[in-house]
Parts: structure tokens; sequence; C-alpha cells
């Protein structure tokens, strides 16, 4: 592993200017300003485009303040008692308690206590949810893989996957005012990807004249600094957000060459504006600008490689509100966004290239929604838009496009009393595949005051990604190659034509045209909700997955090695049951909140199933090399699913003090990992990874309401796997300090 | 054919039967032979060439049901039944020899098939595709980081240059058979159990 800068300690103001002079060069925390931004020598278009687009944003907002200072209201107490609102779920704002389908919330407050920094963080200690680590760490819900579940940040979907992961740790969290997961197929809504649920970041808006900034230093000098400033006046508001995460790695196998993970470091600025024309009329303008850079070591057979990869990501999302009247509102939003990475990775020997590839993707979304309220009891929400979508990258032949036109509507309807009826959908019309309808309709129903009961039903989808259809991708080291299914008749012929190629294995004019993946799901649950504090939540899924997307050897090569593309195959099911109680100790100055979470999954390829069930799968003991059929017990499901999970959490919070603490613990079952023979299955105990428990805890103080001193121990017992999970680093421990600044506090002293 | 050569022939195959009954006391029914080979190598590498791709003397192990590894030197004969070079597993028939060999690829338990089933088809290697599959998943085996794996379940029938019937299961294609095999591990060294029928018959036992 890299041995990094020694005199890396906590000079705030010196790491601070070292590495945001990209963008920023004089900074003064309590009296914020930007004299001027600095344009540097040779720096992308896109750079300065954003630079250009924050100083406007300054200029605007400066001129605002100095006409209307004056007029400075703090709103940020009035909010503290509000019902818990979430927005996800029908794409207006509504009560927690009141929509119909299985929600998780997680606020600030409960982030901040965690003392979490990236969104994979908070995402794991959630029932239910797990991290799967495949090109980055990605979200399983209801067990589908990372692919299957659409993640917005502020109602907006980010692009950007590594084989059908969307890298979570590329989200910092310390400016998100919270988190809502809607679980079960929301492709009525929110069309392609929404296929296990959605995953929505919502960031927080300009309120008051505020300021906050922390740094935290831990184990494997991992790094963070936030800073955080929002200005509002009658009319205007502002908020930056910036934030630097780095990392130096670590090693589990120091003897060998290359990091178990790499280091690097992470910038993110979002600077976010507000104008409110008229009462009805408000303007939002939320914009964001992240880039890792990394450093990768590996080792290829005896040769050192080594290199170094940027990960970019912006995007810029103006969105227009207009309220007709009462009941008539509109909202109008054009997102643009920009993914692209760049890696070079070179023999350390003659710094030859070993790989170099650039992958490039945009996605431009104009978008209209109106929502109308028939009375107080019927709501209708339409809307429809436009998606652009393009790919530029190294494995692709050309620039390959995407259109979509789309449509959807929804209508809630609470006439009759106690029941809430919701009915949606959505039309998407797709360039490159067969148009798709999601239709879901879901109903809760009020036993009592206590007890409400609620059930969906509804059909989720995926579209074939830009991989799948134009991938043309042959492995240098290793000599296969991949086509995707709009690609692989014509590089077959160029392959033969070369003489390449020494068998088809498949006629790949069967290949046929890639249909979208989709789903049926059926949830089913209740909430308990008691007045002594005690809260049970239960949810029971059911998924049917058809035509999964799977490779398929279409042709050997002379050099013994596959062609493969792309087909559906598979179907699937997943399905459990969730279970969520949590209890709070009522008392005013120190609450403490007990929660316990449980879920039992079972996630199944049905061929398998059907297999086993005929006596065709067999599995050979590779002591005695006797082989015998594969019983239905002993097929627990597909990889990487944990038949049990639970999380166990202790929450306090002292007022008086300004204390706050919390002790996590996150079991999960084992579950499969390999085939090590040869069957396709995870069916032998070797080919599982054991179950295992760490413990998160972590405790801060506030001083004079305004200095905060925070320290935590993730992975407490420094539980390991460095075998089968290298991303799980041991025990880490860490320190944060920070400050938080108001203008009405500041000048009422 | 004419009706004489049928003639003749029809009393060739009547007297043969006649004295085959005759002397069918004197006549010992061979038993099936069951064997397990181990570590046979199928062209192992010899070195690695300077583009990283293995090298090798690129021949065939011929081997016989009936008297095991045959020379090389007996390629063009009926001696051998069938030949191993990497993956790749050859009959004697069809494009490959002069024998009557051909193969079927089954799913089964191997001590569960007890006779060739009436609706196994047989294939012979001709220039398109060998009777016994090549390729990852085709055939015995499958290929998955960097490991050759035989599949579980797979039986081979196969005919042999003489026309007997023998089944064969792979069990390891890795020198030792380790239960683990690592792509460090000696490749190209086959490890199998198989039954011969030297009589005239399609059962295994």
């Amino acid at each position: 592993m890299t041995v990094r800068n020694k005199s890396y300690k906590l000079n705030l103001e010196g790491i601070f200017k070292d590495n945001f002079n990209i963008f920023i060069e004089t900074y003064i925390i309590n009296k914020i300003l930007f004299r001027k931004l600095r344009p540097e020598k040779g720096c992308s278009l896109s750079t300065r485009l954003m630079k250009g687009l924050i100083s406007l944003l300054l200029i605007f907002w400066t001129l605002n303040m100095f006409g209307q200072q004056k007029h400075v209201v703090n709103d940020s107490l009035k909010t503290s008692n509000l019902n818990e609102v979430v927005v996800t779920a029908t794409r207006n704002e509504r009560a927690l308690n009141a929509v119909p389908m299985p929600v998780t919330l997680i606020g600030q407050k409960q982030i901040r206590a965690m003392g979490s920094l990236r969104l994979s963080e908070v995402l794991a200690e959630q029932t239910g949810l797990f991290i799967v680590n495949d090109h980055g760490q990605g979200i399983q819900i209801q067990g589908f893989n990372p692919d299957y579940t659409l993640i917005l940040l502020d109602g907006e979907p980010l692009v950007g996957r590594t084989a059908g992961t969307l890298e979570l740790s590329r989200l910092a969290v310390a400016n998100i005012k919270q988190i809502e997961i809607v679980k079960g197929p929301s492709s009525s809504l929110y069309g392609s990807e929404a296929l296990a649920g959605v995953v929505n970041i919502i960031t927080e808006r300009p309120s008051g004249t505020k300021g906050s900034f922390s740094a935290r230093y831990g184990t494997n000098q991992t790094s963070d600094l936030a800073g955080n400033l929002s200005m509002k006046t009658k009319k205007s508001g502002f908020n930056l957000f910036l934030n630097r995460y780095a990392s130096g790695g670590y090693d589990f196998t120091p003897e060998t060459f290359g990091a178990t993970v790499s280091p690097f470091q992470n910038y993110t600025i979002t600077p976010k504006f507000t104008y409110d024309f008229s009462k009805n009329i408000s303007l939002n303008i939320s914009t964001r600008y992240n880039i890792e850079n990394q450093q990768s070591s590996l080792l290829v057979g005896s040769d050192q490689i080594a290199g170094t990869g940027s990960v970019k990501d912006w995007n810029i999302n103006p969105n227009l509100r207009i309220a007709f009247n009462q009941n008539l509102k509109a909202v109008f939003r054009f997102y643009n966004t920009h993914y692209k990475t760049n890696s070079e990775l070179l023999y350390q020997k003659d710094n030859n290239v070993y790989d170099a590839t650039y992958f490039s993707q945009t996605f431009q979304r104009p978008e209209i929604q109106v929502d109308y309220a028939l009375g107080k009891k019927q709501f209708l929400t339409l809307g429809g838009g436009k998606i652009w979508e393009s790919v530029e990258a190294t494995r692709y032949d050309d620039t390959k496009r995407f259109e979509t036109n789309y449509g959807f509507f929804q209508y809630e309807n609470l006439l009759v009393k106690a029941l809430n009826l919701t009915v949606g959908g959505r039309f998407d019309a797709h360039s490159a595949y067969k148009a798709q309808f999601s239709p879901k309709v879901s109903v809760a129903y009020d036993l009592s005051k206590k007890v409400r009961l609620n059930g969906s039903v509804g059909v989720g989808f995926k579209a074939p990604d830009f991989r799948q259809l134009y991938l043309n991708f042959t492995n240098a080291v290793a000599g296969y190659s991949v086509f995707g299914t709009q690609e692989v008749a014509l590089n077959l012929a160029r392959l033969q034509a070369e003489n390449q190629i020494s068998e088809v294995l498949f006629d790949v004019t069967k290949l046929g045209e890639l249909k979208a993946e989709s789903s049926l799901a059926y949830n089913f649950g209740g909430k308990i909700d008691l007045d002594n504090g005690l809260k049970i939540k239960v949810n029971t899924f059911r998924n049917d997955i058809s035509n999964l997307i799977q490779t398929q050897a279409v042709a050997l090569k002379t050099n013994g090695q596959s062609v493969f593309s792309y087909m559906n195959l598979t179907k699937a099911f997943t399905q459990g049951i969730e279970l969520d109680a949590s209890y709070t100790i009522a008392n005013q100055q120190s609450p403490i909140t007990l929660s316990a979470g449980y879920q039992f999954l079972e996630a199944k390829d049905k061929e398998v199933v059907d297999k086993i069930e005929k006596g065709e799968l067999f599995r050979r003991d590779p002591e005695t090399l006797i082989t015998e059929r594969v019983k239905a017990s002993d097929y627990e499901g597909l990889f990487n699913r944990s038949r049990h999970s639970a999380n166990f959490k202790v929450f306090y919070e002292n007022t008086k003090n300004g204390l706050t603490a919390s002790l996590r613990g996150i079991y999960r079952s084992r579950y499969g990992f390999a085939d090590y023979n040869g069957n396709g299955i995870a069916d032998v105990d070797n080919e599982f990874v054991k179950g295992y428990v760490t413990w998160n805890i972590s405790a801060s103080k506030t001083f004079k309401e305004q200095f905060r001193v925070q320290a935590g121990i993730d992975n407490a017992l420094g539980y390991t796997d460095t075998k089968n999970i290298p991303n799980l680093a041991g025990r880490l421990i860490w320190l944060s300090v920070g400050i938080n600044l108001e203008k009405h506090k500041i000048t009422e002293q | 054919m004419n009706s004489f050569q049928k003639f003749t022939l029809s009393t060739l195959v009547i007297s043969t039967l006649f004295s085959a009954c005759k002397k069918d006391d004197d006549v010992v029914v061979q038993p099936v032979k069951s064997e397990t080979v181990k570590d046979l190598p199928a062209d192992p590498t010899t070195s690695v060439g300077a583009n990283g791709q293995p090298t090798s003397t690129g021949k065939y192990t011929f081997f016989s049901f009936k008297n095991g590894i045959v020379a090389s030197t007996d390629s063009a004969s009926l001696k051998w039944d069938i030949g191993f070079k990497a993956t790749t597993i050859i009959t004697n028939g069809g494009t490959s020899g002069s024998g009557q060999a051909a193969a079927v690829v089954l799913n089964g338990i191997f001590n569960e098939i007890t006779e060739v089933p009436a609706s196994a088809t047989f294939a012979q290697d001709s220039k398109t595709a060998f009777a016994v599959p090549t390729g990852s998943g085709n055939g015995w085996y499958s290929y998955a980081n960097g490991i050759i794996s035989p599949t579980a379940g797979k039986v081979i029938l196969i005919k042999t240059a003489e026309g007997k019937y023998a089944k064969v299961e792979i069990l390891s294609y890795y020198k030792g058979a380790p239960t683990t095999p690592a792509a460090t591990d000696a490749a190209r060294y086959y490890t199998f159990r198989y039954v011969y029928q030297p009589e005239a018959s399609t059962k295994f036992n």
C-alpha cells in the first residue's frame, strides 16, 4: 500500500486550501465570501461552465441580498414539529403515515447521530437492504441486484452505472435532508430501473442564513471535510455544499503488489439556488459537480500494473413551479446530467499501456407534471416527458443514443372513510426496444386509529442498457469477446472472416430483439402505532421476474475462448417478509429509541428450481468424486442473498447536555458466493460466505449550540473476511469536529 | 447387394449363430471392465510462449478401453477408442479415425446408467463438430475464473472403435485431482472413471 504524506494532520485551513483551490481561492468560514473564481489553466469546458454558472448564481444572489437583507426571515424553527413528509411514493408531498406503499424514511438527525459520510453507509444499516460489491457499492432491495433500483437525487435519476451498479459512495450525506426508500416496483411513476424500488436523496434547500463546517479523520487516512452555506431572503435563496472525502485505502495482502482498496480523493460541490417570483411561481436550480480521483494498482500474472482513473458526474436541474390556483399546480423540469470516467493503467516495468479506457454518458430530460386536486379527497397527477441518452466509450463503436417518450398518471382517492386507493400507470415508448406499460394499484385501510393495512400490486421494468445492446469488447489479456445484441452478428461475421472462430455455438439470429426485464410484484403489510411509543411495521413481498437478461456464449474462438452476447433467459422470483419495530422510552430531555429489524428472504432462479425438481441438477463431492443429485433443500437461492438479516439499534439523546450516542448491530446470515463445483449454484458449505455481525458505535457532544465533537468506531469488533469480503475493512476509528453558525443566533448575542 | 450375396450373408450369420450355440459351454462371457484412470496427460503445457499463451506438443493421447494408453504411432489403427488433447476429446470414427466410434453426452448419475438407452443418439466426429461437444457448458466441462470444472451429472457414452460400448465420467482436469483446483495447478491431466462392456451388449453390468 502506498505510504501517504505524513503531514496529513488536522490543519483545516491548509487542507481546505490545498484541495479546493481548483474552485475557490479564498474561503472564510464566518462570513463566507467568494471573491473570484480563478480559471485554471487547461481545465475542461465543463468545469469552466460550472464555474461560470456558480459565479452567475452568486452575483444574482448577492444583488438580491443587498436589496432585501432587512427582510431575512429565519424559518428553521418552524419546521421542527411537522409530521414526516415524503415525496417519492406519489411524486407529491404526502404524510409518511398516509402513503399506501412501503416507504422507509431516514432523517437527517439519524444520519448525523450515526456519523455516516456516504450514502452506502447509511443504507447498509437499514432493514432489508444490503450493500453489494460488484464494480462498486450498490444496493440490494427485496433480493434484487443493484441494477434494479433507481437512485434519485432530488427526484432526478443519477446515471453512470458500471456493470449495472451505481456507486453509492459517490454521494455524500452531509447535505442530505432525508432519504426516502420506496420498496416494490415504482415504474408506474419513474419508468425503467424502478423494479425493486426507488431510493430518493433529498438534499437541503436554502433555509435561513447559516453555515456549517465539519472535519473528520479516521483509520486508513480517511478524511472528510464538509462545508455548507445557506442564505435566504424573502424571495431568493442560495445553498452551497462543498465536500472532500478521501482515503488512503488499505491492503489485506501486503505481501503481494496491489491494494485491496486503492487510495482515492472525492470532491463534491453542489450549489442550489431558489427564487420566488411570486407566491405562486418559484424557480429552483440545483447543480452538482462530483469528481473522484483513484490510484489503482494490481498484479496481472507476474506483471505489476498501476495507474490512475477519474470518475466525474455533474448535473444541472432547473425546475419551475407554478400554482395556477389552490387546486392546480404544475412543475416544469429540465434535467441534464453527464457521467464520465477515464482510466489509464501502465505496466510498471516499461510504462507501456496495459489498458486505457474512457466512458461518457449523457442524460437529458424535459418533463412536465401537473397536479390537480378534485376537492379535498381526490388527487390527479399527470405528467410526461422525453429522455435523450447517449453513451460514447472505448468499448463502443461510436456514439450510441436512446430516446424515450413517456407519460404517466396517478389518481388518489380518499372518498371512502379510512380507505386510500391509489392507481397509477406509465407508458414508456423507447427507440430501441418494445414500449412498456407499467400499472400499479395500492390500497391502504385504517382498521383503527392504531392499525393500518396496506397492499399493492404493480409492474416494474428495466430497459436493456447500452452495454447489452451495443457493447463491443474484447479482453486483451484473457482473449474473450462480448458483443451487445445489436453488434454481435456483424462482429461475429468479421471474426469468422478473420478466421478467429473455430465453432459457432448459437445461431445469433435467434437471439432476437432484447426485451425489457420485467416483474410483477405484490406487497402486503401493515403498521401498528401504539400510544406507549411502540411502532411495528410488517411487509410481505413477492416479485416474479421474467426475461432476465443473461450472457450467452455464441461462438468459440480459435484461442479456446468464447464470444458472448446477451439474451432474455431466466425467470426468477424473490419473496420474503420484513419486520420493523421501534420503541421510544419517552423522556422529555433524554429519549432512548430502541429499534430492531428483520428480513426473511428467498430469491431463486425458477429454472434451477425446476431442474432440481426433475432431478437434473447434480454435484460432485471433490473428495470422493461421487456425483449426486442436488436436493431442493441444498438450494438456498441466488448468489449474494442472505436468508436472514437483522439489525438492532439504540439511539440516545440528551438535549440538555447536548449529548447523542448510538449503538447499531447489523447481522446477515450466510450467503452464496462462489460455484466451485461447477453446477451453477451455491450448494455446498465452501461456496458460502459465513454469516456475520458488525457493530457500529458513535457519540457526540455539542457545546454552546454551535460546536460539535463526535467520535465513533465502525465495525467495532473488527470483523473481517479478507478472502470473501474485501470491502469490509476492519475496525475504523474516527473523530470529527464541526461548527454550526446561524445568523439569527449571532445577531441575538 | 444381389440375391447371392444376401444368401451367403444369411448363411454365414445362421452358421455363426449355430456354432456359437454349440460352443456356448467353453466361451467365457467377459465381465464388464470398471476402472478409474488417474492423471492421463492430455497434451500438458511444456512452456509459456512469449505472448503468454501456453505452448505444448499439440498431440493427442490415445486411449483404448481394452488396453489403456496407446502409442500415438497407432493413431491410424483401430487400436484406440478415444483421444484427449486439452479439453478436446475425439473418438475413433468419422473425421477423427477409421473406427466405428461415436459418442453422446447424457445427463445422469454414472452408476444409474446401467445400459445404453434406446433413445440415445450417437454422433461421430465431423468437420463441424466433435461427438463430445467442446466449449464451456456445451459438453463435459465448464470454464470459469480460469478453472476447467468437469460438469457433475454428465456421462459420456462411447461406442468404441470396434463397436462396443463404454460409459465415461470425467472427474478432474488437474494433476492429482485436487479438491479445489487453482489456475496455477498443472492442467490437462484427466482423471476419469469408465465401465467398458467388452461383449456385444448395451448393458453396463
